[in-house]
């Protein structure tokens, strides 16, 4: 007899939460949140996937955004169980007291939507592993989004066992929404600190304590609304509230809640080419592709004077003797999963970034044609064809303008080796001068 | 006792309330709209085109729970054609009444974006009930919007994927067949077979 109630105990106490935790809402809930964090992220996959401070904002935006608003729905909907079934008296004859008994609804609740979102981070995290950049994985950030996410399906609960509305869910998590879309809208704004989403350019990362302080705050509020709800003492909720309040005080009043990502100072560099190429550290698994594109160009200035000495890649303008590689970023245009989309428009860009006079009120016909001859010697524009068919099918003076250009460009190409390096040499001693009288013709 | 058949079904599927709710989105989008300054650009309208059909349908959709739902079965007049009526006559209510918040330009997320939004997703939240129950048949339509309204804004490009119909931003063909369809199927599915029972 003794050996059967023995036997018997282990099954009896994990009896109220196994069942919660296999079947009923908690499981779909936790399906809910990875199905929508999944499809919110792999849509505009192109956008971020390869770059893991992309992955690490587009996630956290999409856990907080679209998350925690689902988190709170499903625990609200999960809250109002008992009174959709009728089973709220038969549950306060239960031994166990209120706080429990909550618990017991609401912990499955709250376990699954934090693993849904997980999955849906550690999937995403997976995307670009395989096609990373350079940099190294944020795993903070995700970790404390779950957290975040669990909090706010404990918060839900609360709402859903103190309203007896059949809309509450839904409005709950609509009101969720434009309250973080309120607070995240204008992140200048000193309450903006409260909102969990927060303001991260890829060059920049949340400082340490930020996700977890932003758990606390989330956290301290949900913790105190179910205290207030369930415990026999009811001021024993004041502790988690003064813990939020604290943690609330230390968002708004911190002078600033992101810093400069290290590894976007520095570059990496290819310094066997005129000029040298270096790519930002973020990137550097793009060196090898950047430097391939930009071969014929550099290939093309070998020992031809004046030219700068390198493409950089940092925040800010260029100095003096260098000249700003074209952008990366933003993720999908011209890099795609690691890959450069188009090599050929990426090199014009740069050779348009070697000289330019663009700040210039005027230019001298002659000086254009010039610059259209460097142009296309360096590396000419994917769209150069197309242009001169359309100057070709044009006015007459489009037609003399084509023709000039053309001659110019034979020019230029016609030249011996060292006779264009001399005189590439002289045209890049003026490059950017908007006085036309050192630029050398053609 | 004087209560007629049409109103002991009014009362018993909460309409008054739905209608209130319906009244109380209209009036918030129309707010929502106005505090935004769409009048600057209309693309400043897609939350509230987005988001005020989700809690219209949703409102539709708990609507469509029956606390008697075994019972009702029992009837020996045919269900479809009052389950119809109510689907219809709300949808249409709520496509008569959200464009309000919209109508300063039809072209970018105006009055037709709207009402394709309002029929994909009462379709969807209907064809939800049959499946998942009334009173849960928000869950799919909200994390489809939710979905969308974050993945789409990433999309290159002018036209948007058939999928994508929520947000495609103005009268596109594609989004309205499709936001059709769903409505055809989630409507028809609903009227046939009803709402699941749920307790």
């Amino acid at each position: 007899m003794t050996t059967l109630m023995e036997r018997r105990r282990p099954a009896a106490e994990a009896a109220p939460l196994r069942p919660e935790f296999r079947s009923g809402f908690a499981p779909l809930a936790g399906a809910a949140v990875l199905l929508t964090l999944t499809v919110a992220l792999a849509v505009p996959a192109e956008s971020w996937q390869g770059g893991w401070a992309e992955t690490r904002d587009r996630t956290h935006a999409a856990a907080v955004l679209l998350g925690i608003p689902l988190s709170l729905a499903a625990g609200c909907w999960q809250g109002g169980r008992e009174r959709r079934r009728g089973t709220g008296d038969l549950l306060e004859t239960a031994v166990r007291g209120a706080l429990p008994r909550f618990l017991a609804s609401a912990v499955p609740v709250a376990v699954w939507v934090a693993v849904g979102h997980l999955l849906a981070a550690g999937c995403a995290l997976l995307a670009t592993w395989y096609c990373a950049t350079g940099d190294s994985p944020y795993l903070v950030v995700p970790l404390g989004d779950s957290l975040l996410l669990g909090c706010a399906a404990l918060a839900g609960q609360v709402v859903g066992r103190a309203v007896p509305w059949r809309l509450a869910a839904p409005v709950l998590a609509t009101a969720g929404y434009a309250v973080l879309g309120f607070l995240s809208y204008d992140h200048d704004n000193a309450w903006s600190a409260l909102s969990p989403l927060t303001d991260a350019s890829a060059d920049r990362m949340p400082v340490w304590w930020q996700p977890w302080v932003s758990v606390v705050w989330v956290g301290g509020l949900a913790a105190a609304a179910v205290l207030f709800l369930t415990a026999r003492r009811r001021a024993v909720a004041l502790v988690p509230l003064a813990c939020a309040t604290a943690a609330a005080v230390l968002l708004v009043g911190a002078d600033g809640l992101t810093r400069p990502a290290p590894v976007a100072g520095r570059q990496v560099c290819d310094t066997s080419t005129t000029p040298q190429v270096c790519v930002n550290a973020r990137y550097e698994r793009l060196l090898p592709q950047i430097a391939e594109a930009l071969s014929g160009l550099t290939g093309r200035l070998e020992g031809v004077d004046h030219v700068p000495v390198r493409f950089e890649d940092r925040r800010g303008r260029p100095r003096a003797d260098e000249a700003e590689l074209p952008m990366v970023t933003p993720l999908g245009w011209s890099v795609v999963r690691g890959k450069l989309t188009e090599p050929g428009q990426y090199a014009w860009e740069a050779g348009m970034a070697l000289f330019s006079r663009a700040d210039c009120d005027d230019t001298e016909p002659a000086v254009a044609r010039a610059d259209a001859a460097v142009e296309h010697y360096l590396a000419p524009s994917p769209q150069e064809k197309y242009f001169d068919e359309l100057d070709a099918r044009g006015s007459a003076a489009d037609r003399a303008a084509l023709k000039d250009r053309q001659r110019a460009r034979a020019r230029l190409l016609g030249m011996a080796q060292d006779e264009r390096r001399v005189w590439l040499s002289e045209y890049f001693a003026t490059a950017g001068d908007c006085d036309p009288s050192g630029v050398p013709t053609l | 006792m004087t209560s007629t058949g049409i109103v002991l079904y009014a009362r018993s599927r909460a309409l008054p309330q739905t209608v209130a709710a319906l009244a109380a989105t209209t009036v918030l989008a129309v707010w929502a709209t106005h505090s935004l300054d769409s009048y600057l650009d209309p693309e400043r309208r897609v939350p509230v085109v987005a988001l005020a059909p989700l809690v219209a349908a949703t409102a539709i959709g708990s609507s469509l729970h029956s606390a008697s739902e075994e019972l009702d079965r029992t009837a020996v007049r045919p269900w479809w054609r009052r389950r119809l009526t109510h689907l219809l006559c709300l949808t249409a209510l709520a496509a008569a009444l959200l464009p309000l918040a919209v109508l300063s330009s039809a072209q970018i997320f105006g009055p037709p974006a709207m009402v394709r939004n309002v029929l994909g997703c009462t379709g969807l939240t209907a064809g939800a009930a049959v499946v998942l129950g009334a009173r849960l048949s928000w869950l799919p339509v909200f994390g489809y919007v939710s979905a969308m309204y974050m993945g789409v804004s990433g999309l290159r490009g002018t036209s948007l994927p058939a999928w994508a119909w929520l947000l495609e931003p103005g009268a596109g063909g594609g989004a309205w067949a499709t936001a059709a369809v769903l409505f055809a199927l989630g409507g028809g599915a609903y009227a046939v077979k009803g709402a699941r029972g749920t307790p």
